[in-house]
């Protein structure tokens, strides 16, 4: 028996199908290029953006939903019961899930760039229907990882419940579209991107880096002391920020902030320590993403207390909103995937002499190369353009961030064809 | 310095032994990947271990080390690492 053959065996409660986490994972490619297609024909509306229905929101929710999500999704149904070592459950419901969000994830951004209320309330409702099948697997397995790996578990606790109160609210807000019954739409919009940014992705981010950026860097544990303190810091920002801009209480939007920024602080410093003890000195392209990820959460999270000081900055809003979202979230998961997709690959594909295929022959340099640099230039072109006003820069940005995920795509269909 | 990895490890007659039992991810993959590549000769390495430690094999592969799942102790998952020629 081959040495694949032979951990396949022995590890097949925890290691998937290939084709189930490399379906999240071809999809959030062709979603990431939706994205920026989107957003290139929307990029007159960018920098006067307030939420409202249209391309820069259907963009904005190809995105959130359509990259990040379906990423977490993927990877979240591969690394949790590897984390764990607990089954994650019936591999049936995890190709439901996915069946689900791809239609609800079309229907709803199809719905908001069309100003279609009933188109996005069908997206709405199958996007829940997803994210419910999603949540009940993962309870599955998170309650068996409690003594295994406590604090991983506890940002997997933290991000499932920011899922609940963000598919919740942003439910109500669809619905709302229609039936305009919310007193304050602007502050629950508000509430529901931060425990979406915040809440469940910036959880997922903060506790799987605990296992993957160790592991990719081949360094020690990171401090485990200071990931508690940015986890509780990270939940009193949730609950303080939901409450203040539902309830639009000042204090409370600001202790949300002061609460992100000790968050952030923490866990900057428990990737500093993991890779300052780090064995293996040449990260790559994927770490420059995922470094470019750390620098632009800071830089986000700094303008946005800056944009809560200056209400009278148009603009504002917008490009702390891209910074977070493009700079810190895009650049962390497109780098993440950069890393596991060739790494789940080599555990699947054979390669010469029945031996297991080596990850440096999954990789392709250059669609990496050309992805790295269109979207660094995406983020300082639009950056430029929002802080401006110059909508020549954001569409000129918008064009070298869809030609980069095209060079992602290009990336991931590779991958993809070497599982074969 | 293989003292400053995580687990520990002894010679026997067989060769280095690494036990990594009780560590959590991503520990074990360190405290095995640093041991053998200070080896100078090629060598057959046991590993303890308390999981099929499946995360660590793409890495094997890329260093030309192949492995091989042996009768342990209960509770124990036993690897013998060999270094390809």
């Amino acid at each position: 028996m081959t040495n694949a053959a032979l951990f396949l065996g022995g590890a097949k409660q925890r290691l998937l199908p290939a084709s189930l986490p490399f379906r999240f994972f071809v999809t959030a490619a062709v979603f990431h290029a939706a994205a920026w297609a989107t957003l290139l024909a929307a990029a007159g509306d960018l920098p006067g953006f307030t939420g409202s229905t249209g391309l820069v929101l259907a963009a904005l929710h190809l995105m959130t939903i359509g990259v990040l999500l379906m990423t977490a999704m993927g990877a979240s149904y591969q690394l949790l019961p590897v984390a764990t070592g607990a089954p994650i459950g019936r591999l049936w419901a995890i190709r439901l899930s996915h069946l689900l969000l791809v239609p609800g994830t079309i229907l709803l951004t199809l719905g908001m760039a069309l100003s279609g209320p009933t188109l996005m309330a069908a997206g709405a409702l199958t996007t829940v229907a997803a994210l419910v099948i999603f949540t009940g697997l993962a309870i599955g397995n998170i309650r068996h990882a409690g003594k295994a790996m406590p604090l991983v578990a506890a940002h997997g606790w933290g991000a499932l419940l920011s899922l609940a109160v963000f598919a919740s609210l942003g439910l109500l807000l669809v619905l709302d579209f229609s039936g305009g019954f919310l007193s304050d739409h602007i502050g629950l919009a508000r509430a529901h991107m931060l425990w979406a940014a915040w809440g469940f992705m910036g959880l997922l981010a903060f506790g799987f880096s605990q296992v993957l950026v160790p592991m990719f860097a081949l360094a020690r544990s990171v401090p485990r002391r200071v990931g508690w303190i940015e986890l509780t810091a990270s939940l009193v920002a949730l609950f303080a920020g939901g409450i203040g801009f539902a309830a639009q209480i000042p204090a409370l939007v600001i202790l949300a902030g002061v609460g992100t920024l000790a968050g952030a602080a923490g866990y900057l410093w428990q990737m500093r320590a993991a890779l300052k003890s780090r064995m293996r000195k040449r990260l790559g392209t994927p770490f420059v993403l995922i470094r470019l990820s750390w620098v632009m959460l800071a830089a986000g999270l700094g303008l946005a207390l800056v944009v809560l000081a200056l209400p009278s900055w148009e603009s504002g809003p917008a490009l702390a909103g891209f910074w977070l979202l493009v700079g810190w979230l895009l650049s962390f998961l497109t780098g993440v995937l950069q890393k596991i997709m060739p790494f789940l690959a080599s555990m699947h594909a054979v390669g010469r002499g029945g031996r297991p295929a080596l990850q440096s022959d999954l990789t392709l340099q250059a669609p990496l190369r050309l992805h790295l640099i269109c979207h660094i230039l995406a983020l300082v072109l639009i950056s430029a353009g929002l802080a401006f006003s110059v909508s020549p820069l954001v569409l000129a940005g918008a064009f070298t961030g869809f030609l980069g995920s095209l060079g992602f795509l290009w990336f991931a269909i590779f991958v993809v064809s070497r599982l074969r | 310095m293989t003292e400053d990895l995580p687990g520990h490890d002894w010679q026997e007659e067989d060769g280095l032994h690494i036990n990594v039992q009780g560590l959590q991810p991503p520990e074990p993959m360190l405290g095995i990947l640093g041991r053998i590549e200070s080896l100078t000769a090629p060598a057959q390495v046991t590993v303890h271990h308390d999981r099929d430690p499946i995360y660590l094999y793409p890495e094997l592969a890329e260093r030309g080390w192949s492995w091989e799942i042996v009768p342990g102790a209960p509770g124990e998952v036993r690897l013998i690492l060999r270094k390809r020629p």
